[in-house]
C-alpha cells in the first residue's frame, strides 16, 4: 500500500508526540508511525524530572550556564540559549495540559534539586515525571484526532532527489510493507542503548532512527558522547533515578566513603554525570568496589521521603535485587544511558538532509554537547519536537507531493525476502547483539584508549560480516519479531561503527568522552564538533562543524 | 537454577483470532477458545529472574518464533500484560520462584481479549476503551496566563497520583469480571483515568464527565469483585476510583439509574429496621415504574416462594433498632 | 467455645435455611454461639461506598457489641466478613477514624476498643475448632461426592484487610474441608471469582451470565454440586439458577449448598433438618450419591 501525508513523524515518544501535535496545529497533515504503542515509549523511563528557570529568582541564563559547563563546552550556545529561554513556557503549557506537577504549599509548580545545577530547576512528578508528561501527551494527542500507525516498524527512508520524502514502514499486524510517502518526515525514534551491556535503555532502544538517518545521507554529529549513568542497578542495568542524589543520597564505596570528595568536592553526588561515573569506574578499578558495584545509601532520607518522592525506584529494588533502600544501600554501576550526539540538526530542528528533520534524543542540536544533565533531556524533547512539528509544517506549504518511490518499496520487498529465506548457520541475532553490545561497553566505555577502539573497529567488521548470513529464525507473516530484531541489529551495527569512529578521531578527554591517551580536554584542537557521513561502498566521511559561542568561554570544569 | 515454562502458542497464519471482527460478541469465559496449543521449555536462570527473563531467554536461544511484548523489562512501559497462572500479570514483575507450580510457569495471552499471535494480545479493546472517557484535561476557563500554573494545592494534585501511576498495561481490564461477560463495560483502567480527570480541580467538564460515565457500560457496570485492586501492578486501585466516582455521580445529582436506587433503597432499610429488607430491595433497586425489568424478575420470585426461601412479608426491627436511627440521624449524610 | 455469633441478614431473610443450619451444627464443633441480636446489617459495602462515615459507624457498633462479649465475632456470610474485615482493618490503625466512631456511637452507649477479631466459621474451623474436634464430629463421609467450592470474592479480596498475607491458606480451606470431609475437590478457574450478585439490580443478565459461568465451569469438569460459605452468592447461583440458564441458552441444574449444609451433612444431620428441601434447584440428585434422600 502506498500512503500519503504532509508531515510525517517516526517515533511516537515525547519527541515524536510533540511534533505531531504542533504540526497538526499548524494545520498540516501530520501522522506518527511507531513500532510500538505511543504509551510504551522509552520516554515513560524517564523519572526525575525536567528542567525549567522559572522559579523566583531564576534566570534562563543561569540554565543555560550550567548546561553549557555540563556539556564540557561542546553544546552549541545558541541553541542552548534557545531551549533555556523557552523552557519556562513549556513547562507551564503542560501544566495547561494537565500535568500533575508536584506543588509547593502555596499552589505553585514546585522544583528538586538536580545534578549539575546551581540552584533547584528541576519540576517533576513522584519519580514517574516521563510517564507523567508521555501519558499527557498521548491524550492530547487522542483529542487532536492524530493519525498513529501503530506497531510499523520503518525499514528505510525514502530519498527521491536528494530529498527526504518518505519511509517504508512493516506493519507488523498483517506482515505487509507500506510505502508511506510524506512532504517532510521527522525522525524522533529514539535512543541506541541496546549497542552497550549494561544499559538502562528499554529493549526497543536500538538506535532506528540514527541508522535510518545516516544511510539516507544525513550526517551524524558528536557519536562519541555516550553518557553512562552513574546509579544503574546491579545486574539488570535499571535506572536508579538521580532523584535520589537530588533528594540527598550519598555514593559509598566498600570503605562506607563518600568517595565523590575526592573528585567533585563541592557538588559531591551531584556533580555531572560523567564526573561520577568516571569517579564510580576509578573507585572499582581501584580496588574499592563492591562485586563490581558501588553503594548508593538513602538511608538518612528517611521512609516518608523515600516512599512519596521515590517510591517506584524503591519498589524496583526490592524487586529486582531483594533490598529495601530504607533499610540498605543499593549496589549500583555506571550503565550505558543516553547519546548525546545524534543526527546534526539546527535549532529548528531541521538536518542537513532537506525534507528530514530530527527531535528528541535521536538528534544533536547540540544542546547536551558533551555530558547531558540530568532532567534536561525531558525538555529537550519538548521544546525542539515543538520547533520540529511548527518548521517541518511550514516546510511542506512549499513543497509537491512526491509520486515516486515504488522502486524502494519493492527493493525492500526484496531484501526482506531475502533475509528470512536464509538457511540456518548455526548463529543467531541475538547473540550477536550481545557480543556487539558487550564489546563495545569494553572497548568503548567509560575509558577508551586508542589501542582498544582500534579493536573495537577490527572486531565490528567481523560482526558486521557475520551479519550479512544470520538466518531469521520465524519464517511467519503475522508479528515476526525475529524479522524486527533482525533489523535492528542492522542499525545497531550502524550505530556502533558510527561511535567507535568518532571515538576514535577525538583526540581528547572531553564530557563523556575519556581517553586515558589523551586525558586532558584541549580547545585549541578539539573545540568543535565531528561529523560523520554515510557513503555507500566506501568508508564513512569524517568531517568537523564549529560549537557555537554566543556568551559563554569555555573554562576548566569542576565541581 | 532450572525453570519449567508452558507457553500458551497461536499462529494464525492468514488471518488473527475471530474474535477480533468488529461487533462480534466474546463468547462466555468457559466457551472460549484456549490457546491453540501449549508448549512446553525449560531455562537455566538466576534463582532471582523473572517470567519475562524466560520468555526472552527462550526467544533468543530456543525458539525464535515467540511473540511476545516487552520493552523496559523493569515494570514502567506495561507492554508485558499476561496471564500468568491464570491471572494477569507484568511478566517483569513475576518472580519464576513465586510463580512455579507442581514444577512449572503457565503463561499465555488474556482468554478475554482477541489473540494476534503467541502472548501478543490485541488491545484495542483496551484503548478504545481509554479513548471513550475522554481522557484530556478540559481546561477551566479563563485559563492562566501562558507564563502561570494553575494554583491548585498540593494535596489535589496528590491525590491524583495514584491514577498517573497507570502504565496500562491492561493487567486489570484482562481480570475484569465484568468486562468477561459484558464487552461494553468500560473497565476498570478507563474508569480509573475517568475518575483522574473527574477529580482534576483544573477540569471545565466535571459534571458532563460524571453524567457520561454514569450511563450504560459505565460505573454501575463494576462488580466489585476487587480483581483490578489485586492484579493492578502499580497500585492504582481501580475499584477504588470507579467508588469514589460513583459517590461524586449521585453527589452531582446523577441519580437515575438503579446503582442509585438500591444503595438508597438498602439505606432506607437499615434504617428502619437495622437490616436488609429483600421484599423491597430489589423492586426498590429496579425502579417502581419500570415495568419491565420488575417483570424479569417475578420467576425467580415464584421460584424462591415455592422453595420456600421466601423473607417473611411482615418485616421485623431488630431490638434496639433507635440506636440505628440515631446514627443515621448523626452521620447519615444523605441518607438521614 | 463461645462466639458473638453475627448471622448477617440475608440468612434471616431469604436464606432462612443457612440461619437453621448454622445452628444446627453448633453443638458437634462444640460452639456457643451468642447471637449480636441487636447488631445492624453491615451494609454489604453499599452503605461503605456511598458514606463511608455511616458505614463506619454502624460496623464500628457491631464490632463494639462483639468486643463486649469477649469473643470472635463468627460470621456465616462472606460479604459480612468483607466488610466486617475492612472497617476493622481500618479502625486498628487509623485513630483518628476509630475516634470519630466512638464519638458517634459513644451517644448510644458504646465504646470500640480496637480488639475484635472477625472470623468467618471457614476461618474458624481451621484456626480455632481444630481438624480433630470437626474428624470426630464427622458420621457421615461423603465418599463419592464431587463437590466445587465457591467462596465469594469478598472473603478473598482486598488480601491485606482479610489477614490472606499472613494467613494465605485462608485461601484453600474450603478444598482442604471438603476432603476432609471425604468428598472431591473439584478444581476450576471460577472458584475465587464473583458471583455478580452486587450488580444483580443495575444489570440483570450480565448478572446471571456471571453466575452461570462459573457453574458450568464446575459442571463441565464434573462437580455434583457447589458449596458457598456466602448467602448472597447463594442467591445468585441457587436463587437465580433457573434464570442465569434462559441467559446462557444452556441448562444448569446444579444444586449449591451452604457450608452449614455440607458440614451437617457430614456430621449426620438430616437434610430436612438443614432444609436441603428448600432450595430453589433440586439437592436431590446430589443427595441419592451419598445415599440420602430428600
Amino acid at each position: 500500500m502506498t500512503i500519503d501525508h504532509d508531515v510525517l513523524v517516526l517515533g511516537a515518544g515525547l519527541a515524536g508526540m510533540r511534533a505531531a501535535l504542533e504540526a497538526a496545529r499548524e494545520g498540516a497533515d501530520v501522522a506518527i508511525v511507531t513500532k510500538v504503542h505511543p504509551i510504551r515509549s522509552h520516554s515513560s523511563a524517564a523519572q526525575g524530572g525536567i528542567n525549567a528557570a522559572l522559579g523566583e529568582g531564576d534566570t534562563w541564563e543561569s540554565h543555560a550556564f550550567d548546561t553549557i559547563k555540563g556539556s564540557d563546552y561542546l553544546a552549541d550556545q545558541d541553541a542552548v540559549e534557545v531551549m533555556c529561554r523557552e523552557a519556562p513556557a513549556d513547562i507551564v503549557e503542560f501544566e495547561h495540559m494537565g500535568v500533575i506537577f508536584y506543588r509547593n504549599e502555596d499552589g505553585k509548580l514546585g522544583t528538586r534539586a538536580f545534578g549539575g545545577a546551581s540552584q533547584a530547576r528541576t519540576y517533576f512528578v513522584g519519580d514517574i515525571t516521563g510517564q507523567a508528561l508521555l501519558v499527557t501527551l498521548y491524550d492530547q494527542i487522542l483529542k487532536a484526532g492524530v493519525k498513529v500507525y501503530e506497531e510499523w516498524f520503518a525499514t528505510t527512508l525514502y530519498v527521491e532527489n536528494g530529498a527526504c520524502r518518505g519511509l517504508v514502514a512493516l506493519e507488523m499486524i498483517t506482515g505487509e510493507l507500506h510505502l508511506v510517502r510524506a512532504k517532510a518526515v521527522i525522525d524522533a525514534a529514539g535512543g541506541l542503548g541496546r549497542v552497550f551491556e549494561p544499559s538502562t535503555n528499554a529493549l526497543i532502544c536500538t538506535g532506528d532512527g540514527y541508522a535510518l538517518a545516516y544511510r539516507a545521507g544525513a550526517p551524524l554529529m558528536d557519536m562519541e558522547m555516550v553518557q553512562y549513568h552513574p546509579t544503574t542497578l546491579a545486574g539488570s542495568g535499571f535506572l536508579m533515578s538521580e532523584a535520589a542524589r537530588g533528594e540527598g543520597a550519598y555514593l559509598l564505596n566498600s570503605e562506607g566513603e563518600r568517595f565523590m570528595k575526592r573528585y567533585a568536592p563541592n557538588k559531591m553526588e551531584l556533580a555531572a554525570r560523567d564526573v561520577c561515573s568516571r569517579s564510580e569506574v576509578t573507585e572499582i578499578a581501584e580496588g574499592r568496589g563492591i562485586d563490581g558495584n558501588v553503594l548508593l545509601d538513602c538511608r538518612h532520607l528517611g521512609a516518608d521521603v523515600i516512599l512519596k518522592k521515590l517510591p517506584q525506584i524503591h519498589e524496583m529494588a526490592l524487586d529486582y535485587v531483594g533490598l529495601d533502600m530504607i533499610k540498605d544501600p543499593i549496589p549500583v554501576r555506571p550503565g550505558m544511558h543516553y547519546q548525546m550526539g545524534g543526527v546534526k540538526t539546527d535549532a529548528s530542528g531541521a538536518t542537513r538532509l532537506p525534507g528530514l528533520y530530527a527531535a528528541g534524543e535521536v538528534a544533536c542540536v547540540s544542546v547536551h554537547g558533551g555530558n547531558r544533565l540530568g532532567a534536561n533531556s525531558l525538555l529537550d524533547t519538548i521544546v525542539f519536537g515543538r520547533h520540529s512539528g511548527k518548521a517541518s509544517a511550514a516546510f511542506v506549504k512549499g513543497v509537491a507531493a512526491s509520486r515516486g518511490g515504488e522502486n524502494v518499496l519493492q527493493a525492500e520487498q526484496a531484501r526482506l525476502k531475502e533475509l528470512l529465506a536464509r538457511p540456518y548457520t548455526g548463529e543467531t541475532h541475538a547473540r550477536l547483539r550481545l557480543e556487539l553490545a558487550t564489546m563495545m561497553d569494553k572497548h568503548c566505555g567509560v575509558y577508551r584508549d586508542e589501542a582498544g577502539l582500534t579493536e573495537a573497529l577490527r572486531q565490528l567488521s567481523g560482526l558486521k560480516a557475520r551479519y550479512e548470513k544470520i538466518a531469521v529464525g520465524d519464517k511467519s507473516r503475522i508479528f515476526n519479531q525475529a524479522l524486527t530484531f533482525a533489523l535492528e541489529v542492522g542499525f545497531m551495527l550502524d550505530c556502533a561503527d558510527a561511535i567507535v569512529r568518532s571515538a576514535l578521531e577525538r583526540k581528547e578527554s572531553r564530557g563523556a568522552q575519556s581517553r586515558t591517551d589523551y586525558p586532558e580536554r584541549n580547545d585549541a584542537e578539539w573545540l568543535k564538533h565531528i561529523l560523520i557521513t554515510y557513503r555507500t561502498g566506501k568508508e564513512p566521511e569524517l568531517s568537523y562543524a564549529p560549537v557555537t559561542i554566543t556568551q559563554w568561554k569555555p573554562e576548566a570544569r569542576s565541581y | 537454577m532450572q525453570f519449567t515454562i508452558e507457553v500458551g502458542r497461536y499462529n494464525p497464519e492468514g488471518k488473527y483470532d475471530e474474535r477480533a471482527v468488529a461487533g462480534k460478541p466474546y463468547p462466555p469465559p468457559w466457551d472460549k477458545a484456549a490457546p491453540r496449543r501449549y508448549q512446553t521449555y525449560t531455562v537455566d536462570l538466576p534463582a532471582h529472574a523473572v517470567v519475562l527473563d524466560a520468555l526472552i531467554a527462550i526467544r533468543e536461544y530456543q525458539d525464535e518464533s515467540l511473540a511476545v511484548r516487552c520493552a523496559c523489562r523493569s515494570a514502567i512501559c506495561g507492554s508485558c500484560a499476561m496471564w500468568v497462572n491464570g491471572h494477569a500479570h507484568l511478566a517483569c514483575k513475576s518472580k519464576l520462584t513465586t510463580f512455579t507450580k507442581d514444577g512449572k510457569t503457565r503463561v499465555e495471552a488474556p482468554p478475554s481479549m482477541p489473540v494476534i499471535r503467541d502472548l501478543v494480545a490485541d488491545m484495542t479493546p483496551f484503548w478504545e476503551k481509554h479513548r471513550a472517557v475522554k481522557p484530556w484535561l478540559e481546561a477551566k476557563q479563563p485559563e492562566p496566563p501562558p507564563m502561570e500554573e494553575y494554583r491548585v494545592p498540593n494535596a489535589a494534585m496528590e491525590e491524583l497520583i495514584q491514577e498517573v501511576s497507570c502504565i496500562s498495561c491492561g493487567a486489570c481490564l484482562m481480570d475484569c469480571e465484568s468486562f468477561a461477560v459484558n464487552p461494553d463495560f468500560l473497565g476498570p483502567q478507563a474508569l480509573a483515568q475517568a475518575y483522574r480527570y473527574a477529580g482534576d480541580p483544573r477540569d471545565a467538564e466535571t459534571k458532563e464527565r460524571l453524567g457520561a460515565y454514569s450511563g450504560p457500560g459505565g460505573i454501575w457496570d463494576c462488580t466489585h469483585c476487587y480483581e483490578c485492586v489485586t492484579q493492578c501492578p502499580k497500585g492504582v486501585a481501580p475499584l477504588e476510583q470507579i467508588l469514589k466516582l460513583r459517590r461524586l455521580a449521585v453527589d452531582a445529582g446523577f441519580t437515575n439509574n438503579a446503582g442509585t436506587r438500591h444503595a438508597d433503597a438498602f439505606a432506607d432499610s437499615v434504617k428502619h429496621s437495622g437490616r436488609l429488607n429483600e421484599l423491597t430491595l430489589l423492586p426498590r433497586s429496579v425502579g417502581f415504574f419500570n415495568i419491565l425489568d420488575q417483570l424479569k424478575t417475578l420467576p425467580s420470585a415464584f421460584n424462591m416462594i415455592r422453595a420456600g426461601k421466601f423473607p417473611p412479608l411482615i418485616h421485623k426491627s431488630i431490638p434496639g433498632v433507635q440506636r440505628i436511627k440515631n446514627i443515621f440521624a448523626r452521620v447519615g449524610g444523605r441518607f438521614k | 467455645m463461645r462466639v458473638a455469633f453475627y448471622p448477617g441478614c440475608v440468612s434471616k431473610g431469604a436464606c432462612p435455611e443457612l440461619y437453621v443450619a448454622a445452628n444446627a451444627i453448633a453443638e458437634p464443633l462444640g460452639l456457643q454461639l451468642e447471637e449480636l441480636a441487636e447488631a445492624p446489617c453491615t451494609g454489604a459495602g453499599v452503605i461503605s461506598e456511598q458514606n463511608p462515615d455511616l458505614a463506619d459507624a454502624l460496623n464500628g457498633l457491631t464490632l463494639a457489641m462483639a468486643e463486649s462479649k469477649g469473643a470472635h465475632l463468627m460470621t456465616i456470610c462472606s460479604t459480612c466478613q468483607g466488610v466486617l474485615s475492612n472497617h476493622n482493618h481500618h479502625l486498628k490503625r487509623d485513630s483518628a477514624r476509630l475516634d470519630k466512631v466512638n464519638a458517634t456511637i459513644g451517644d448510644q452507649g458504646f465504646r470500640y476498643g480496637g480488639t475484635t477479631e472477625v472470623k468467618h466459621l471457614l476461618w474458624m474451623l481451621f484456626e480455632d475448632i481444630g481438624i480433630d474436634r470437626i474428624k470426630a464430629a464427622i458420621k457421615r463421609k461423603l465418599t463419592g461426592l464431587k463437590i466445587a467450592p465457591f467462596y465469594g470474592c469478598y472473603i478473598l479480596r482486598p488480601a491485606e484487610y482479610l489477614g490472606l498475607v499472613e494467613r494465605p491458606e485462608r485461601k484453600t480451606y474450603l478444598e482442604q474441608l471438603i476432603g476432609l470431609l471425604g468428598a472431591e475437590a473439584v478444581e476450576y478457574s471460577g472458584a475465587t471469582k464473583c458471583c455478580g450478585f452486587p450488580m444483580l439490580t443495575f444489570n440483570r443478565d450480565k448478572s446471571l451470565a456471571m453466575a452461570g459461568n462459573h457453574i458450568m465451569e464446575a459442571k463441565d469438569k464434573g462437580a455434583d454440586l457447589l458449596v458457598t460459605p456466602c448467602p448472597l452468592c447463594h442467591l445468585n447461583l441457587d436463587g437465580q439458577q433457573p434464570d442465569a440458564a434462559r441467559v446462557l441458552k444452556k441448562p444448569i441444574d446444579v444444586p449449591i449448598f451452604h457450608l452449614p449444609q455440607l458440614l451437617g451433612l457430614a456430621f449426620g444431620l438430616s437434610p430436612e433438618e438443614l432444609r436441603l428441601d428448600h432450595h430453589v434447584v433440586p439437592t436431590k440428585g446430589a443427595l441419592e450419591k451419598v445415599e440420602l434422600k430428600v
